[in-house]
């Protein structure tokens, strides 16, 4: 007890007094989590533009335009005079979507019959195109709602009834969660907890290859001893990224303290013996610097959350959670924005106590094998 | 003449030196090649789907009713859901959505289709997660597929029990209905859309770290810097010397990349090769200038950390979840000193568009500013040590 004690004292002195470590734990913590969320910040896009082509030009196209308009989803940027000219502005990445109303689109309504407009969206960026999309779909439903429903009203049917037939069952779609459909909301917790992650990982990889260790312990000791400081340290940190930062950013939370306590002390110890590990293998703190800096990105694609599990290959799904992300983001997130009660985060908790307890494992083997240079010059 | 000769001789040997530096030093020669293929390679099974289908949702059918029990087979028929699970109640149905087991519920309301076809409006509500954004957004098209579908032939059926004669019914259904075009990526294959940009991403990442590190490692010491300067017989060829060969590797591994998203993959290439490689190979001296920029200014373990912190985040900024035209102007002024966003621009413009090589070039030429710029920071830079070490000496 005594020997891990020491461990961890000399560990908790080297995460503050190391640069490279300090530099890594503690300054590239904050420059992340000021500069990670800056795209997202805005949380909706709003008015993309696109360009109306009105072959039409009569009272209901420019209704139909003027409600387009008013939607919170799109702009319209300029009427353009055919679709040779909106081609080119889509080109120049001025606009991201044609509306063509055809001419006779008044002439089509005014006799009963179906009046289809055209909407050219750019797919090529699906959040722009799923805007345009949803804006001008739901303007023109609701002038068509209306178009039918004055029909029937002519045809002597009562107002409301004439509403009912015109939509009989209507679908109405509630978003849970993250109900502005914000993208902040929905992007950040998520790559907080992997941020946490990669720190935690390079900060511990450098503190096992750069020099100066004194205190020599059995390898159970050792590594207890050194996943105490890393739990000790995170007490500072996870708190910051998980309560601290959603709350200065305005993210909606729901969820307690208690699910996210029980879920950071497995993340922790798994990424810690994760990072010991990669230190062993590595060797030297470059090597951690350079290999781990350009992983992060494919962990989060791994993770399950902004690509659905169930599309990556079942191949390589098991795999996925042997990165601690996987279940942390999966469990932090349910725990924390949807406000998930520890009984249905069983998954999460017990993969990541199993990642803790094969990482932490592993690195008392490795700290076992280990030659004792500092030993041997000792004695 | 002679002189041309030394200077292609100058350049080859620093060539060769590099190469040989290259082959000995495992760590760098990982970083410029199995590292990258490794990581692409993951990404590309994550990805190679292209599209999430029958994504699992729950339904809580309170009507029980031939129609309720249509729209259920309807709303699984349709390719992006999947009804994997009967809830009894909604606390249950809200328990699988924590769970993290299904992504949405589906709820018919008791007496559907009585009041449905009395002529009553009767909503159907659907639930879903979209703290999931892309994923609840793929669960919701399924239903929104379907449930309207289903309504329209309703609608149908109401009128013509009125009496309306079957085709006035059916064109009365949508008065305006918008006829959706998706242009360039008409499948909404997530290959061709997320992963195409995520592979230049890791590149952009590497390319700057490795090359802040090889720089990093002739820099560090002031006798190596002498050396290569004198292999090279001149300030540009050692230059050249030095980098090229990675600028080689990274290009070979961009290359190796794109054969899979173009050949397996199905990525079209409808705008002009030529154009898509000379930005490839613009980009990739953007990044190693950055790299180089960074190790010449800064030592080595700092200009790495913040090569890591420049090209780390850099994703978010290029704009392809999140669009630039929706960022704030410090997140939109950030992602156009990146390089990664510029090719991107154009590796969109080549690939999915197809842009017309009149309107194609701005990111090129903005590429190529990036090369300028960085190039003289790099040739000023070494001026200034090179006239240092003449006053020490």
């Amino acid at each position: 007890m005594k020997a891990l004690l020491a461990v961890f004292r000399e560990e908790m002195g080297r995460i503050f007094f190391l640069r490279p470590v300090f530099a890594v734990l503690i300054v590239a913590a904050g420059i992340y989590a000021l500069l990670y969320p800056q795209p997202y910040l805005n949380e909706a896009l709003r008015r993309a533009p696109i360009v109306a082509v009105d072959k039409d030009g009569t009272t209901t196209s420019r209704e139909l335009l003027r409600r387009v308009a008013a939607s919170p989803d799109v702009s319209i940027a300029f009427l353009a005079p055919d679709l040779a000219a909106a081609e080119a502005a889509i080109w120049r990445r001025e606009a991201h979507g044609i509306l063509l109303i055809p001419a006779d689109f008044e002439r089509y309504l005014l006799h009963g019959r179906p009046s289809p407009i055209a909407l050219y969206a750019d797919a090529s960026y699906f959040l722009i195109y799923q805007r345009i999309n949803s804006g001008v779909s739901t303007a023109a439903r609701d002038l068509g709602t209306q178009v039918e429903a004055s029909r029937l009203v002519a045809r002597g049917l009562d107002p409301g009834l004439a509403l009912a037939a015109a939509d009989p069952m209507p679908l109405t779609a509630v978003p849970l969660f993250n109900p502005q459909g914000g993208y902040a909301t929905y992007v950040l917790p998520a790559a907080f907890v992997l941020i946490l992650q990669q720190t935690l990982l390079i900060g511990v990889g450098l503190l096992g290859t750069l020099p100066g260790r004194q205190k020599r312990a059995g390898p159970v000791a050792t590594v207890l001893g050194r996943l105490l400081a890393y739990l000790v340290f995170e007490t500072l940190v996870l708190p910051f990224y998980l309560v601290a930062l959603p709350y200065l950013y305005g993210l909606p939370r729901l969820g307690g303290a208690w699910p996210m306590l029980a879920l950071a002390l497995p993340f922790t110890l798994a990424v810690g013996g994760m990072g010991m590990m990669t230190a062993t293998l590595l060797r030297r703190p470059l090597a951690v610097q350079l290999l781990l800096g350009s992983i992060g990105l494919p962990f989060f694609f791994l993770a399950g959350f902004a690509w659905p599990s169930e599309a990556i290959p079942e191949l390589l799904r098991p795999l996925t959670f042997l990165v601690p992300s996987t279940a942390a983001i999966d469990g932090f997130v349910r725990a924390l924005q949807l406000g998930a009660p520890l009984t249905e985060l069983k998954r999460p908790l017990l993969t990541l106590w199993a990642l803790a307890l094969l990482y932490g494992g592993a690195a008392m083997i490795l700290e076992a094998l280990r030659p004792k240079v500092a030993s041997g010059l000792a004695t | 003449m002679r002189q041309r000769a030394d200077l292609r001789f100058g350049f080859l040997l620093v060539f060769g030196r590099e190469l040989a530096w290259l082959w000995r030093r495992p760590l760098l020669f990982a970083l410029v090649s199995t590292v990258p293929l490794v990581l692409m390679a993951v990404l590309m099974v994550i990805f190679s789907a292209g599209l999430a289908t029958r994504l699992p949702i729950a339904v809580l059918d309170l009507d029980g009713s031939n129609l309720s029990r249509q729209i259920i087979r309807a709303v699984d028929a349709t390719p992006d859901t999947a009804v994997v699970q009967r809830v009894a109640e909604l606390a249950e149905g809200r328990r699988m959505v924590l769970e993290g087991r299904v992504h949405g519920l589906l709820m018919l309301p008791r007496r559907l289709e009585q009041d449905v076809l009395a002529g009553r409006r009767a909503e159907v509500v659907f639930f879903y997660n979209i703290q999931t954004m892309t994923t609840g957004n793929m669960t919701l098209r399924g239903v929104n597929a379907a449930v309207p579908a289903m309504e329209g032939n309703l609608r149908v059926s109401l009128r013509s029990a009125h009496g309306e004669p079957l085709p006035a019914a059916q064109a009365a259904l949508q008065p305006l209905p918008v006829q959706v075009s998706p242009l360039f990526n008409p499948t909404m294959n997530y290959a061709h859309f997320l992963l195409a940009a995520l592979l230049p991403t890791v590149l952009q990442i590497l390319a700057v770290t490795a090359t802040a590190y090889a720089v990093g490692l002739d820099v560090e010491t002031p006798h190596r810097m002498r050396v290569l300067r004198m292999l090279g017989g001149g300030l540009w060829q050692a230059l050249a010397g030095k980098v090229l060969p990675y600028t080689l590797l990274f290009i070979t591994v961009l290359g190796v990349a794109d054969a899979v998203l173009f050949g397996v993959l199905g990525m079209p290439l409808r705008g002009s090769l030529g154009l898509l490689l000379l930005s490839g190979l613009l980009f990739l001296l953007a990044c190693q200038g950055i790299g180089l920029v960074l190790a010449l200014y800064l030592p080595m373990a700092s200009a790495i950390s913040a090569a890591t912190l420049i090209t780390g985040p850099a994703f978010g900024f290029m704009g392809i979840g999140f669009p630039r035209i929706g960022m704030n102007e410090f997140a939109q002024a950030w992602g156009a000193i990146l390089p990664g966003t510029w090719y991107l621009m154009a590796r969109v413009d080549q690939t999915i568009r197809g842009t017309p090589l009149e309107y194609s070039w701005r990111p090129v030429f903005v590429l190529l500013g990036f090369v300028l710029t960085l190039a003289s920071l790099v040739v000023l830079r070494l001026n200034v040590l090179g006239a240092r070490r003449a006053a020490v000496a």
